[in-house]
């Protein structure tokens, strides 16, 4: 077991009144895994990820890393969490005027004292395995969605993280571009035994998670999700969704 | 779904003649239900035939020509209710014949034909949704009450507009994929030659493989002077 929530409720403040984001979530993630969260923009599946990213503590419930209560983390524990343990792939990544692709990508590594040349030579090997490796010396203005996606995700990656968080993966990129970065994902987690949280608003952009979860309403509904008017319906196999690059 | 029940749905509101119903049932119903003239009077026929609906009395002499009314019978109504209590058959999905065209092109030549279909499918969604959209400017806004028959056009032609723009989608989809197959020159197994060289792709996958198999091994982290906190 890689991450465990436990009972998660979060909510917010606003003038309109206090907005429940998340309301009593449970979900237990192990090694190796891809789980999809689907569910309308507001849901509460950025919360999620950013509670899971120790980026926001719960109201109340408990977020567990490999068994360790993470309020109960020490200030450097926390922060080796946050550095090593988890890599993050957020919708709108925000990129820094005036640095290239692979000072981005080789940002974490400098943070977390690793020396220049090494985390060079360690950007470039996860841009190559990203496909992202003819962006490295390019403005990240310049890139389209699908290569700053796949670029964020090398940025994620280059800690060599046990645990993946990736919000909006795929939403707006092409239909290629959507099946390019799953695979990438679904390969992570297969054989680099990442545990892969991703959260996106269509379930057929994630098709490749197992399992699916639908979420409205800060809630987390199992793996049959409930249409709008409240109705079951059960979603495809992930293997019949299968890659353009694999025919 | 047919015509035939949409015309006895009209008559049912009352005698019309032949050009009356064509018109409305467009008007109602919006562009997709446009029939001509040689179908309406074929249905006409068809339903007059088994006896669903019958000549009216009268018919009514104009300057140019003679308007033959036509009234819906007791049968007809009987047919009307039987097929309105009718539970609606199970969804099913469309057969397009163009995704049978690019499935079955077996190879890059064919494939720039069936790209060539899609572009000018795509042009033609484009261009009737933008005549139904146009249609659905055109109905009037509502007044100080509520008029039915606005609304539920409004609905009609929304449920059109909503299948013209997934049948948008679907052509990008389409178009985007074949691009990409065509510009990388991937394999194709009904071909027995294989028409590109995969080694970039290989390599990128044997390096892929191999790093995520030592992250999977120890998580072992680059050489890092580690700081103390």
């Amino acid at each position: 077991m890689i991450l465990r929530l436990e009972q998660i409720c979060k909510s917010y403040e606003r003038r309109a009144g206090r907005k429940v984001a998340l309301d009593s979530v449970s979900l237990e993630l192990n090694r190796g895994q891809i789980m999809g969260i689907f569910g309308p923009s507001g849901s509460g599946k950025t919360t999620l990820l950013r509670v899971a990213a120790g980026l926001e503590a719960p109201d109340s419930g408990a977020v567990l890393y490999k068994g360790e209560r993470m309020d109960e983390m020490s200030v450097i524990q926390h922060r080796r969490y946050r550095r090593r343990e988890v890599g993050c792939v957020w919708a709108g990544e925000a990129w820094l005027p005036g640095m290239s692709v692979c000072d981005h990508v080789e940002l974490p590594l400098l943070i977390d004292g690793c020396e220049n040349r090494s985390a060079r030579r360690v950007a470039r090997k996860f841009l190559f395995v990203c496909e992202a490796e003819e962006c490295a010396d390019m403005d990240p203005e310049e890139l389209s969605d699908g290569e700053r996606q796949r670029v964020a995700i090398a940025r994620a990656l280059v800690t060599e993280p046990r645990l993946l968080l990736v919000d909006g993966a795929v939403s707006g990129l092409s239909v290629v571009e959507q099946e390019e970065i799953m695979a990438l994902l679904a390969s992570l987690a297969s054989d680099a035994k990442v545990a892969v949280l991703v959260a996106d608003t269509g379930a057929s952009e994630i098709l490749r998670a197992d399992p699916v979860f639908y979420m409205r309403d800060g809630k987390l509904i199992g793996a049959d999700p409930v249409d709008q008017t409240g109705k079951l319906y059960t979603l495809p196999a992930p293997t019949s969704h299968r890659s353009a690059a694999d025919a | 779904m047919s015509a035939k029940h949409a015309l006895l749905g009209l008559l049912r509101q009352g005698p019309a003649y032949p050009y009356q119903l064509m018109d409305r049932l467009e008007a109602l119903l919006g562009p997709a239900w446009s029939v001509d003239e040689g179908q309406i009077y074929k249905t006409i026929k068809q339903l007059a035939d088994s006896d669903l609906i019958e000549p009216a009395g009268g018919a009514r002499e104009d300057r140019t020509e003679r308007r033959h009314f036509y009234a819906i019978t007791d049968s007809g109504g009987e047919e009307w209710d039987r097929w309105y209590g009718a539970t609606q058959p199970v969804v099913r999905l469309p057969r397009r014949p163009l995704l049978l065209k690019i499935t079955l092109a077996g190879g890059p030549e064919r494939l720039k034909v069936a790209l060539t279909q899609v572009n000018d499918y795509e042009l033609e969604c484009t261009k009737l949704l933008q005549e139904v959209m146009h249609a659905r400017d055109e109905i009037p806004r509502e007044g100080l009450h509520v008029r039915a028959d606005h609304l539920l056009l409004r609905v009609n032609l929304g449920a059109d507009i909503n299948h013209l723009e997934g049948e948008l989608k679907w052509a990008r989809d389409a178009r985007d994929v074949i691009s990409r197959l065509l510009s990388q020159k991937a394999i194709w197994p009904s071909i027995r030659e294989r028409s590109a060289d995969p080694d970039e792709d290989h390599n990128r996958q044997g390096a892929r493989k191999e790093l995520f198999d030592q992250m999977a091994a120890s998580h072992l982290r680059p050489q890092v002077d580690e700081k103390t906190d």
